[in-house]
């Protein structure tokens, strides 16, 4: 029988330990007045605050571009309408369908809307292969060899008009074809403006590594943009709108403090909670620096007219 | 003697006839958090990427059993067989320990390869690293001194002074582990709220 502790220590620790238990308790609030304290911050200087200008990152380490194995690409996924975890789009049953598939093209902004089949869509336009860097949000990084159609291609040929500001992705939401389709996020919703989305950049992948996208990858028609973080990369495409008013994607709505609309890669603007600098090469050891607009500043940049705004860079 | 599973494991009440000691018992628990260990080792070795699995199973399974090494207490008023196991507070305390050392361990070597500078600039600039860092340094005089050398050494009053820092610690890692989650927040949530049940029980019987 151990002895009661309540038996035989004096009042004096049994005082300090009340100190130490309301730490804790203070600890436990520091998340909240964390956030609490931002909050308040961003609605009194808003969110442009003065940064010290962009330099660009040297590159010249990182011409060769080493692509991430397949078997990492399609095993190391954030796809939360097949569940939370990292594994878990990669180990979920096979259960989208992909073809046929249809995706809706049209909104106020398109004189030639319509409602085509992925075949269609891949027999009309060219299939380009490009290998690009990869960079979460969450600092992580891979390099995929991408094939796909140039967004610009399809976006053309639905008869933009002068209402056609921006472009609204949205992905499937079918419970009968994934497992957590009633996530709080979905359905998943991003947007670019016209402008980067007719970017030569701009790709809608079919592909990696010459072979169709599998379910964890974004089956069968993905976004692809280079120099934004990988949660703009919309998966699972079934409809593509031409709007006059900025889409409020997914990420933006569940935390507009940590997510915006531009979310163009720069190490100059830390997540939050962690820091953008570096980013982890999935597969390897240690960190590497993070490149402006992800290595792509040449072909992106002029579209950024301030690069210190933060509104650019999360 | 018959081994009763439910002693081993310590779900059944009231129980008088103790058929294994708690000894053995101990030794199965140092057991099968060790096994736990080697598993989780195995499979983030198997997995397609070995430092976040291995970072992230550590972290969330140290956290797991550091709570539950604060809730031995408060449940021994209520329930007998956890008095009776009271002692095994200790080996759950420490493995939780050890699997947040592995945890700051693999931060270190794998993510960050000793670039010192670099997660300088993480502990100073994020306050979900500093809370991690944190909770390590608050709990790692408590691991060394949770053996009977310790507890002989420093004598039991202020053995048991010193290990209040758990108050703090837990919190930490708990506040450390709701900071790492980017959406699915609601377990660390329950694990605050056992916390906090937790913490105002322990504080409302402090006399």
């Amino acid at each position: 029988m151990p002895i009661k502790p309540s038996k035989i220590t004096p009042e004096k620790i049994y005082k300090k330990r009340r100190t130490f238990i309301a730490a804790g308790l203070g600890i436990l609030a520091l998340p909240i007045i964390d956030k609490g304290y931002a909050m308040l911050n961003t609605q009194q200087d808003g969110t442009d605050q003065p940064f010290p200008p962009i330099e660009s990152m040297p590159e010249a380490a990182d011409t060769v571009l080493k692509p991430t194995p397949l078997e990492t690409i399609t095993s190391y996924n954030n796809y939360y309408e097949f569940g939370y975890g990292k594994d878990d789009p990669g180990e979920a049953d096979k259960t989208l369908i992909t073809s046929p598939w249809s995706v809706e093209i049209g909104g106020p902004g398109a004189d030639n809307p319509g409602i085509y089949d992925i075949a269609e869509i891949k027999g009309e336009h060219a299939i380009e292969n490009h290998i690009h860097r990869f960079r979460c949000v969450e600092a992580w990084s891979m390099v995929i060899p991408w094939n796909g159609i140039k967004l610009a291609d399809i976006i053309r040929s639905a008869q933009p008009n002068s209402k056609a500001k921006f472009v609204r992705f949205t992905t499937l939401n079918d419970p009968q074809q994934m497992p957590n389709a009633g996530w709080p996020g979905g359905p998943y919703v991003e947007g670019l403006t016209i402008e980067e989305a007719m970017n030569p950049l701009t790709m809608m992948a079919t592909g990696i590594y010459d072979k169709p996208l599998e379910q964890q990858n974004g089956a069968p028609l993905r976004l692809v943009v280079p120099w934004k973080y990988g949660f703009k990369y919309i998966k699972s495409i079934v409809k593509i709108e031409l709007v006059e008013h900025m889409p409020h994607g997914t990420w933006w709505k569940q935390n507009d403090r940590e997510y915006g609309f531009y979310a163009n890669v720069n190490p100059r603007f830390d997540h939050p909670r962690w820091s953008q600098a570096t980013e982890r090469v999935i597969g390897e050891r240690g960190r590497k620096p993070t490149l402006l607009f992800n290595g792509y500043a040449d072909q992106v940049a002029h579209m950024y007219p301030d690069p210190d705004n933060r509104l650019y860079f999360y | 003697m018959e081994i009763d599973l439910g002693q081993v494991i310590g779900f059944t009440r009231g129980m008088k006839v103790h058929s294994i000691s708690l000894s053995t018992r101990k030794h199965v628990l140092n057991m099968s958090l060790c096994l736990g260990l080697v598993w989780g080792i195995y499979d983030a070795f198997t997995g397609p990427d070995l430092v976040s699995e291995l970072r992230d199973f550590t972290g969330r399974y140290g956290a797991y059993l550091l709570l539950i090494s604060l809730m031995f207490t408060p449940l021994s008023k209520h329930w007998n067989w956890v008095r009776r196991n009271l002692t095994i507070r200790r080996n759950v305390g420490v493995w939780g320990f050890v699997y947040g050392a592995i945890h700051l361990l693999v931060w270190i070597v794998l993510e960050f390869a000793y670039d010192w500078a670099l997660m300088w600039d993480e502990i100073t600039g994020n306050l979900f690293i500093l809370l991690g860092v944190l909770a390590f340094v608050l709990l790692l005089p408590l691991a060394i001194t949770s053996n009977r050398w310790g507890l002989r050494r420093l004598g039991y009053r202020p053995w048991q002074s010193l290990h209040t820092a758990t108050y703090i610690a837990v919190p930490a890692v708990i506040a450390h582990h709701f900071m790492a989650q980017k959406s699915d927040v609601v377990e660390p949530i329950l694990m605050g709220l056992v916390l906090v049940l937790l913490l105002v029980w322990r504080y409302r019987h402090a006399h």
